[in-house]
């Protein structure tokens, strides 16, 4: 990430995990707002809020679908609750029909939320690269 | 503490509310909060878990109504009145009291960067013994301490798997209330989903917790 200008101000150490065809991950922090800063920004409200917080790691599958994101039940979700100084970021899926693009076309697809994992990288409108 | 700030697992907090666009603050005011907490943070009176137990010790009508820098602002006149900085009767007349003792030097807008830089880290560069390897079953201890606490209610006495070690940070249960760093091994716990929540859990799903050395058992 630092190759890329994210530099850590606070020193949070980044742990970044991997979504597949087969492993969903979803990070939240119960107990307060915790978040990566330095490559996200600040957090967005919904994050911050009770009922995000609350029902992530009970119920994630039901948190993904009022987000729009219908998981297949043979994908293994895997919840993030981001009790220390260590700060996750989801790696999102490549999606497909993305093997031509170059590296700026991609980092355009990619979202806020794709790297919390409440959605997935949606694959580029038609057109939107001519 | 068991407290509503430790809501993991709660059912009944409505749907989560997603605003399209979503501007980093809603309102001057937050933006402010926000700087006053980089900005009286600087001068090191108190660190990130103190502040963390001062929205914690809200009471929880208040917790739940109140936004989020609006909790913001309260865990710092908290801090700033108890860690000496400024007193109540300064934060409700706005102004100095008369001879009162300055800071200084100052905090200027140009020292902001470097001491944004300087922000005390978690992490500590000490020789200390894991207690746990990687891959090793442990139970999440029944702790219930009045004070601040990073173990939620949800994994106490569940069971767990060492899923990776992430070197030695400060405790934050003895850190948030000046009892010391107590620096130990952290690591990234792997429970079953069926662990925490029963059987009618995702058989393959699983929540994982970052856990300090003293919240765990070997098991």
């Amino acid at each position: 990430m630092a190759e890329f200008g994210y530099l850590s101000r606070q020193g949070d150490r980044m742990v970044v995990v991997e979504n597949t065809p087969r492993v969903h991950n979803l990070i939240v922090c119960t107990l307060c707002s915790c978040y990566p800063w330095p490559v996200l920004g600040l957090p967005p409200v919904w994050y911050k809020s009770a009922p995000y917080r609350s029902r992530s790691v009970i119920d994630p599958r039901g948190v993904l679908r009022e987000f729009g994101l219908e998981l297949s039940t043979d994908v293994e979700v895997r919840v993030w609750d981001s009790t220390a100084e260590l700060r996750y970021l989801v790696l999102p899926e490549r999606p497909a029909g993305t093997a031509q693009l170059r590296e700026e076309q991609l980092a355009a697809l990619v979202t806020r939320d794709s790297m919390v994992g409440v959605a997935k990288v949606s694959p580029p409108q038609p057109g939107s690269f001519s | 503490m068991n407290g509503i700030h430790d809501m993991g697992g709660m059912q009944d907090m409505g749907p989560i509310q997603y605003e399209k666009g979503e501007p980093v603050f809603h309102a001057s005011w937050e933006a402010r909060v926000f700087a006053m907490f980089a900005a009286t943070g600087a001068w090191r009176k108190w660190n990130l878990d103190a502040f963390r137990h001062t929205r914690e010790v809200l009471p929880p009508d208040d917790y739940l109504r109140v936004s989020y820098y609006e909790q913001w602002l309260s865990g710092l006149l908290d801090l700033l009145v108890r860690r000496g900085l400024v007193t109540a009767a300064e934060i409700e007349s706005g102004v100095p009291a008369p001879g009162a003792a300055r800071a200084t030097p100052p905090l200027t807008a140009d020292k902001i960067p470097a001491a944004l830089l300087n922000r005390i880290h978690a992490n500590r560069d000490v020789q200390v013994s894991p207690r746990f390897q990687t891959g090793q079953r442990v139970r999440a201890r029944n702790i219930n301490p009045v004070g601040h606490t990073r173990l939620p209610r949800y994994a106490r006495g569940k069971i767990g798997t060492v899923d990776r070690d992430h070197g030695v940070f400060v405790f934050p249960d003895t850190n948030a209330h000046y009892l010391g760093e107590k620096p130990q091994h952290v690591y990234s716990v792997r429970f079953a989903a069926r662990e925490l929540w029963g059987e009618q859990a995702p058989q393959k799903d699983s929540v994982y917790l970052d856990m300090w050395d003293d919240y765990l058992d070997a098991a």
